[in-house]
């Protein structure tokens, strides 16, 4: 019956992922983004993680921009996510990246310093997000600018492939992968087909 | 030793192969079927029910190995080491293509797209209409009976919509519409397009002994349960329970070999493992290697008596290749569900609803091209939120709008055909050889002005399909796909009563060389606007009938 098969399907799962999980030494909060809380073993803080193509200051810098892009608010970020982790991993495998992303980083240190004198991580996080406002949205756009520009994009496309697709993103997004169906999921809204009375938005 | 003469050869183990396989077994005659690559355990290869943390690369696929032409699923990390890699073609020069082809035993039905319309008598008969081309040897009058017993078989489910251009067919109840389709269709119906439920082979309810769908969404990574149509779920343990199957993999087919007589006697392949050549014998072969495959294997085929490729006196072997043009006609979002609850709208890999061909169905030429294409809407909630990638700013108000924004994209692809042209085809190259020294296919293809017509008018009614619903429309791709990327090319090996403009005859029987057939979308004469695999069952279906009746009057080398 249905429900043995949803049991039996959910086991599967966990067996694959029990199997997958010995393959990724190394990795500190990815195994933990992707554990369900209240799991045995969840409470353990990991060893550091070791960057794989980043030096440290770059992994800082990359950590705290993947923290500004998706921050820890009322619900976990990119930092819960260890979505720096992700990119470094990435990165390291995809030698056509490597060079934007490094000198993307070198870039808004360089105009931090023009702007105000330091670096990226030493400015207060008000004025971390006031060199990134210009660069992230097209209506505050300066010219001259396009260099990070570039680099804000990119740096947002890859935080968001590492946050959405952990248990932590999944969550955020009340992800519908997360259960499983015993029938062909409809429509909750008989009578309303054009959707124009709905309840109000929840977020 | 005496040479084993088995009664037929098949190459190749797909929708086409994996029919004739079955039909051939349970008809009692003994077939060896040769595949190119290995077989697949659905326990260990389908990664379906991983989610992306469970791979390495989160289900992004090792950049490294990733290549310009995947559309996506085959280096994907759900399913590894399937898709054919090995074995390079070529394009003349302005030409691209992209060829993925799968070499697992079931071939593609292993991750299709499932979605199963009938062809019709404006499909078989649009040279009539509209004075293009020729018409189909065959009548839907005829076919019908055998689109019924596929359907029974696999299993399909829609709703009956009585538009003769789709032909109804035998449907398990079809799946729930969404909120977006709801929607959309409001929206479509203000401008007069329909918007119904595709027919796809995926099951509703239990079907012939496997289980209704579980509702993962993840289809396009092979299903573990059998709950849409697969050929080494539904076909080929029923042809090895008649104990009359012999299945060789990791066999790639070569070439057709002939006897004194120019008849077809056997298959030459190479055992991959070995890297030997081997040669298998049988009173008759059936090709169902897909279309490109499949011409490749019959103009490598060359002999005193073919010298041009087996079966191509009428030199149309590898003529007249057609493709389904896909892209974005449009894309935009939903404001209605900005901020709703998130709701499982990708439960069956977006192939719920189809917009079938709407144009040119009173006039054939009522429009700015003849014949028609049909679309696939879809959207809703997805398992990766991708227009957060191309989403501004940055913080708390951007992770709060890709939450907002979650139920609420909306994305059109179209399915519009391509008709032949002299300029389309497949041939030999003369330079190239694979690494088993078997010369490679060589492509020949651009979009046409008819099929470039469609894309051009279907960006219009979809961007309005969406503004009607009360959507903003945000932009149509610039380009559509490369050509290839629908897996539906067919008409290299094209079917028609004169032997001098065809390959094969009505039955998929070769003009030429009667105890060879073709069993795959090499046989028709264009996509039309419909998918492929459920006619090419269909089709596949009676051919081997018409085969089994020769075998029985003991006539395997009789013509029609």
């Amino acid at each position: 019956m249905a429900g043995q098969d949803f049991q039996r399907r959910e086991i599967l799962r966990v067996m694959a992922m029990a199997a997958v999980a010995s393959h990724f030494p190394g990795f500190s909060k990815w195994a933990f983004a992707a554990a369900h809380p209240g799991a045995s073993g969840t409470q353990i803080r990991p060893a550091k993680y070791s960057p794989l193509f980043f030096n440290e200051q770059e992994y800082a810098l990359v950590e705290k921009l993947t923290d500004l892009i998706i921050p820890s608010d009322d619900t976990p970020g990119a930092r819960d996510a260890g979505v720096a982790e992700f990119v470094d991993f990435m990165i390291a495998h995809d030698s056509a990246r490597q060079y934007s992303f490094r000198t993307g980083l070198t870039w808004l240190n360089a105009h931090s310093e023009k702007l105000s004198g330091k670096p990226f991580l030493e400015l207060s996080t008000e004025q971390q997000q006031s060199v990134l406002e210009p660069l992230a949205y097209k209506a505050k756009f300066r010219p001259g600018e396009e260099d990070g520009q570039q680099f804000l994009a990119k740096m947002r496309e890859i935080t968001a492939q590492g946050f959405y697709t952990t248990e932590i993103g999944y969550k955020e997004l009340d992800n519908p992968a997360l259960r499983l169906y015993a029938e062909s999921p409809a429509c909750p809204h008989k009578d309303d087909s054009e959707h124009k009375h709905l309840p109000a938005p929840i977020w | 030793m005496a040479k084993q003469i088995y009664d037929v050869i098949v190459i190749g183990t797909g929708a086409g192969g994996g029919m004739a396989i079955k039909t051939l077994c349970e008809a009692g005659l003994k077939v060896c079927a040769l595949n190119a690559g290995r077989r697949l355990d659905p326990k260990k290869d389908f990664r379906n029910h991983r989610m992306p943390w469970d791979m390495k690369f989160r289900s992004f696929g090792d950049p490294a190995k990733r290549r310009a032409d995947d559309p996506g699923f085959v280096d994907a990390e759900w399913v590894d080491g399937v898709w054919e890699h090995e074995i390079p073609f070529t394009t003349a020069p302005g030409t691209k293509w992209m060829w993925p082809r799968c070499f697992a035993v079931g071939g593609k039905t292993n991750f299709w797209g499932r979605s199963s319309a009938r062809f019709g008598d404006i499909d078989f008969r649009a040279a009539s209409l509209d004075g293009y081309d020729v018409d189909w040897p065959v009548t839907y009058e005829e076919i019908a009976p055998y689109y019924s017993r596929v359907e029974r078989m696999i299993g399909v489910s829609s709703s009956v919509q009585n538009r003769p251009s789709n032909p109804d067919g035998e449907y398990l109840p079809p799946f729930n519409f969404r909120c977006l389709d709801h929607i959309l269709q409001k929206g479509a119906e203000k401008i007069g397009v329909p918007y119904l439920h595709d027919r796809i082979s995926q099951l509703t309810e239990n079907h012939e002994g496997f289980p209704a769908c579980h509702y993962c969404g993840a289809c396009t990574f092979g299903c573990d349960t059998g709950s849409f149509f697969s050929s080494p779920w539904r076909f080929l343990p029923k042809a090895e329970a008649t104990k009359n199957l012999e299945l060789r993999t990791n066999a790639l087919a070569k070439n057709v070999l002939v006897d004194k007589n120019g008849m077809a006697s056997g298959v030459a392949y190479i055992d991959r493992k070995t890297k030997q050549e081997i040669e298998v014998y049988g009173r008759a072969v059936v090709v169902a290697a897909s279309c490109v495959e499949s011409t490749r294997i019959m103009l490598n085929s060359k002999s005193r008596y073919w010298p041009n490729g087996i079966a191509n006196s009428s030199g149309q072997l590898g003529k007249n290749l057609c493709d389904h043009l896909y892209g974005e006609s449009a894309h935009g979002y939903l404001p209605q569900l900005l901020g709703q609850p998130s709701f499982p709208d990708f439960v069956s890999d977006n192939t719920i609803v189809w917009m079938p061909r709407w144009q040119n169905l009173k006039n054939p030429r009522e429009e700015k091209f003849i014949r028609g294409y049909s679309v696939y809407p879809g959207g809703g909630c997805s398992e990766f939120p991708w227009y957060a990638i191309g989403a501004e700013g940055f913080g708390s108000a951007y992770k709060r709008e890709v939450k907002r924004r979650y139920p609420t994209p909306v994305g059109f692809t179209i399915q519009a055909p391509s008709l032949r042209q002299d300029t389309n085809f497949v041939d030999i190259d003369p330079e190239v050889k694979d690494p088993y020294g078997i010369p490679v296919a060589r492509i020949h293809f651009q979009w046409g002005e008819n099929v470039l017509k469609m894309w051009e008018h279907s960006k219009e009614v979809c961007a309005e399909v969406i503004r009607q619903a009360g959507g903003v429309y945000e932009g149509s791709d610039d380009e559509p796909l490369m050509p290839g990327w629908s897996l539906h090319e067919t008409g290299t090996c094209r079917m028609g009563n004169d032997p001098k403009q065809a390959v094969t005859n009505r039955f998929g029987q070769t003009h030429d060389v009667p105890n060879l057939y073709v069993c795959d979308a090499s046989v028709f004469l264009n996509c039309t606007d419909k998918t492929t695999t459920i006619s090419i069952m269909t089709f596949t279906l009676r051919t081997c009938e018409h085969m089994i009746e020769k075998f029985r009057r003991g006539e395997p080398l009789a013509k029609s």
